[in-house]
């Protein structure tokens, strides 16, 4: 019975992704599928919290982010094509998530963009991090129901499958450059009453979208919790880095995060890898476009990186 | 008088407003000084990982004191007939294809509870007032435990990789019950196993800043002829946070796929 349920999961993590991630959040009855995980009542049962009242604060002065914020309100998910792209193949049509520069372009170099290409391409999908049950990337994590609070002086991101990030508000260093993680180093401050965020020491294996979209190990992201009511949190991201694009740019989520009264459900478990049956599909496409000695790409182009 | 009266119910709107709100703070705070502060980030560092009992050198293995505090002879109560499982389940670990080992933590599996804690990756522990979360290093798995008493235990048949947990305060001990265990999980490098029957109850009590002592007791009346509980101590990682292992990823850069068949239903 519970394998079942871990099928289905690897299922949204794998093959049905394309379709999972364009279908409304409203719109699952079950949930499995596509499901931000973790919290109950997110499928079909978000709850609005009603007139939004003053932006709660904390002790220090400082708005309080603490609560639970759906990453997708309105069912609008956004997570496979960051620009503008007409609906087809399973994907819904949607605006550009970029906000600078102007033209939602993201302004990759000439030799990062033939990289962004081959990834977008089909026969390329199985290279995609995340239906092998690795982690997202920051951006993705935002169209997900996320859980934030305060533990002393951190900030605490609790997301959907195996996410949480640990963002530390005491105005430490970044990790040496020997480090590389996932979801890069977290370093967090207030910019009057926006929440900063300053992340380095990225690795070079995450992709932003299923569309292929990436950064290089040493991009710099920087993003900005700003609370407009009580019950909207704006959320956006800037990258830096030079080697993989022409200028700093600026996304952000496809509509500002909404509070939700979700009760958390504890026993929806992290499983994904322990059920994954059908990356087969995706790695069977592989091998038939590239021949069975192809070895898949899971890193950044070296030339782009170094 | 008309303003007389009015001074009187602001005056009164103001103490019950006050004592509305001071109320539950007071309660948190009281409710803080009794139960232990658990938050930071943890290690096990010993040879459990390895084999929960005593054992001798294998391949790749140091020597060593087993973890089994009761029953007192240090050995885990297999029944007669479950032993021999447990030998099968070890010769099936000597190989060096991970696909093909028996040990389901090689295949980058949720290594269930107890074994998640002794692994050798760090954890944290992120207390509130209603749930503590332990976030593991290894494959970012976390737990969310409610400690709110409130919290039903799901009654599907499920069976969960981590089990289901629910914790409450006793004196200084964070005390964790685990059930709704699926069978596919093991203890230690050495085969040691469970059935679905599995039970655990999670003992964590801090001896000092920097030391915690951790207590598990397995229960599972399919597999064992009793109850038995192994104990170590914790220690504080100061020098770094949580980092990054992504199992999975690591299987990648070895050139394995992950598609190989998931058979937990044939074999168990």
């Amino acid at each position: 019975m519970n394998t079942r349920t871990h099928v289905l999961l690897s299922s949204a993590a794998s093959l049905v992704m394309f379709a999972a991630a364009s279908m409304p959040i409203t719109g699952q009855g079950g949930g499995e599928i596509g499901r931000p995980g973790g919290l109950a009542n997110v499928d079909g049962q978000v709850k609005s919290t009603g007139p939004a009242g003053p932006i709660p604060k904390r002790p220090d002065g400082h708005p309080d982010l603490t609560g639970t914020w759906n990453g997708s309100p309105g069912g609008v998910t956004h997570t496979v094509i960051l620009e503008e792209h007409p609906p087809g193949f399973g994907v819904l049509g949607g605006k550009s998530l970029i906000i600078d520069p102007k033209d939602g372009i993201i302004p990759y170099q000439p030799r990062a963009l033939e990289e962004r290409d081959r990834r977008r391409d089909d026969a390329n999908g199985y290279e995609d991090q995340v239906g092998h049950c690795e982690f997202y990337d920051i951006g993705r994590i935002h169209s997900f129901t996320q859980e934030y609070m305060f533990v002393g002086s951190t900030f605490v991101i609790n997301a959907t499958q195996h996410i949480t990030r640990i963002v530390p508000m005491d105005g430490r260093p970044h990790l040496p450059p020997g480090i590389r993680l996932w979801l890069g180093d977290p370093v967090g401050h207030w910019e009057g009453d926006t929440l900063v965020v300053d992340s380095t020491n990225f690795n070079d294996r995450t992709r932003m979208s299923l569309g292929g979209d990436f950064h290089g190990a040493d991009a710099h992201i920087v993003e900005r919790f700003q609370m407009v009511d009580a019950n909207t949190i704006r959320w956006t991201m800037t990258i830096d880095n030079p080697k993989v694009f022409a200028r700093p740019w600026t996304m952000t989520s496809p509509a500002p995060m909404k509070r939700i009264k979700a009760v958390p459900d504890f026993d929806i478990e992290d499983t994904c890898h322990e059920g994954n049956v059908d990356l087969v599909h995706l790695k069977n496409t592989y091998y038939q476009a590239h021949g069975k000695d192809a070895k898949p790409k899971y890193g950044t182009d070296t030339a782009i990186r170094r | 008088m008309r303003h007389r009266v009015l001074i009187w119910l602001i005056a009164a709107a103001t103490v019950a407003a006050t004592a509305h709100s001071v109320t539950p703070t007071v309660k948190a705070q009281a409710q803080a000084r009794r139960t232990p502060d658990l938050q930071g980030v943890w290690r096990a560092w010993n040879l459990a990982k390895y084999d929960l009992e005593d054992h001798g050198a294998k391949p790749g293995v140091p020597a060593g004191r087993g973890f089994v505090v009761d029953p007192a002879d240090g050995r885990i109560p297999y029944k007669p007939e479950a032993l021999a499982k447990r030998t099968m389940n070890y010769e099936g670990t000597k190989t060096l294809d991970p696909v093909k080992s028996s040990d389901p933590f090689v295949k980058c599996y949720l290594p269930g509870i107890p074994r998640m804690t002794y692994l050798g990756w760090p954890f944290q522990i992120i207390q509130t007032p209603e749930e503590v979360t332990f976030v593991y290093e290894w494959a970012h798995k976390k737990r969310v435990v409610p400690v709110d008493n409130k919290t039903p235990v799901p009654t599907d048949d499920g069976g969960a990789w981590m089990g289901y947990a629910r914790g409450h305060y006793d004196g200084n001990s964070l005390v964790v019950n685990v059930t709704n265990f699926n069978p596919y999980t093991w203890y230690d490098m050495a085969g040691n196993y469970h059935s679905d029957a599995l039970q655990v109850v999670e003992r964590y009590t801090p001896m000092n800043a920097d030391t915690l002592q951790y207590e598990a007791t397995m229960t599972d009346s399919k597999v064992f002829t009793r109850p038995w509980t192994i104990r170590m101590t914790i220690q504080r990682q100061k020098d770094i946070g949580l980092l990054d292992y992504e199992c999975t990823a690591m299987l990648d850069d070895l050139g394995i796929d992950h598609t190989w068949p998931r058979d937990f239903d044939e074999n168990n």
